[in-house]
């Protein structure tokens, strides 16, 4: 049985990890990109952001691209295993049973 | 704290839009502005050689060289304002380019095997290649416009071989460039 994540659960973050996941591995996405992407204002995302990075569900990194600051988000494997995890426990609870977060 | 199975549905389906969302709007970052600069060098290229038959050789070296030089020129203009970047070393953007010389190469090597007979078949060969390369791009990258657009093109192109022998740079023109150009602005204007 799956086991939902109340740290994904959240509706702002399972929006960021629903779109983090949506790109390979290997692959980070650009914070104002994102924040664009989903309508969030910047304190809003990072907010949520820094959550799931205390999660250890992803990774932020900061850079330089051509010589301007540059912030760029990336699920971790932990954080694609809670997302999985959290999606079939949706799944099993559209299919059955309610469950409880834990 | 319980869910309901409205609430578990609610959350999927924001979670189906959210992954489209996502695609769709990296899809178009990069391949509107090189589908829209291909559909109209196709569309330029093929009305003039329906009225000019005897520059046809010319006319393509001179859309390729322009095509290559302006793919170059977007791709290193977005390359810097990219919305995702790979972690890894295995470099997207050269395996891609990678593919696109090896079609080359290998078209150059089929029209010496084949050796077509008329410049007709010569740039059907060349259409359905390129298509072909479409394909395998959207397979790739799980592109459905992609593969669809590869495949419209590649049918278009026996239709205009087959069927449109006299009017088949014109039916190029239409079919090949503006299904590309097509392409290009519904992805700008829509998945935006």
């Amino acid at each position: 049985m799956a086991q939902l994540d109340n740290i994904i659960h959240q509706p702002v973050r399972l929006q960021i990890m629903s779109s983090l996941i949506s790109l390979d591995q290997n692959e980070q996405v650009n914070f104002t990109y994102l924040r664009k992407l989903l309508k969030l204002t910047d304190g809003n995302l990072g907010a949520h952001l820094t959550k799931l990075e205390e999660a250890g569900y992803i990774k932020i990194e900061k850079t330089f691209v051509a010589r301007k600051p540059c912030t760029f988000v990336i699920a971790t494997g932990k954080g694609r295993d809670a997302f999985a995890e959290h999606i079939n426990a949706l799944k099993e609870i559209v299919e059955g049973s309610k469950k409880q977060i834990q | 704290m319980n869910i309901s199975q409205e609430d578990a549905k609610a959350s999927l389906s924001s979670v189906q839009n959210v992954m489209g969302q996502t695609h769709k709007a990296l899809s178009s970052a990069y391949a509107n502005p090189l589908l829209i600069m291909w559909g109209l060098l196709w569309l330029i290229a093929f009305t003039t050689t329906h009225f000019y038959i005897p520059y046809a050789f010319y006319i393509f070296m001179a859309m390729s060289v322009i095509g290559g030089i302006g793919t170059a020129v977007i791709i290193r203009a977005f390359h810097s304002k990219a919305p995702v970047k790979e972690t890894s070393t295995n470099n997207l953007s050269w395996r891609i380019t990678a593919l696109w010389i090896f079609l080359c190469i290998y078209i150059i090597i089929w029209l010496f095997l084949f050796a077509p007979f008329t410049g007709l078949q010569c740039n059907a060969l060349i259409c359905t290649a390129v298509m072909f390369a479409y394909i395998v791009m959207g397979l790739w990258f799980n592109n459905r416009f992609m593969i669809v657009l590869g495949l419209v093109v590649t049918a278009g192109t026996l239709v205009g071989f087959y069927l449109l022998r006299n009017y088949y740079c014109l039916w190029m023109a239409l079919v090949g460039g503006g299904a590309l150009f097509g392409t290009g602005l519904y992805i700008r204007l829509r998945w935006r």
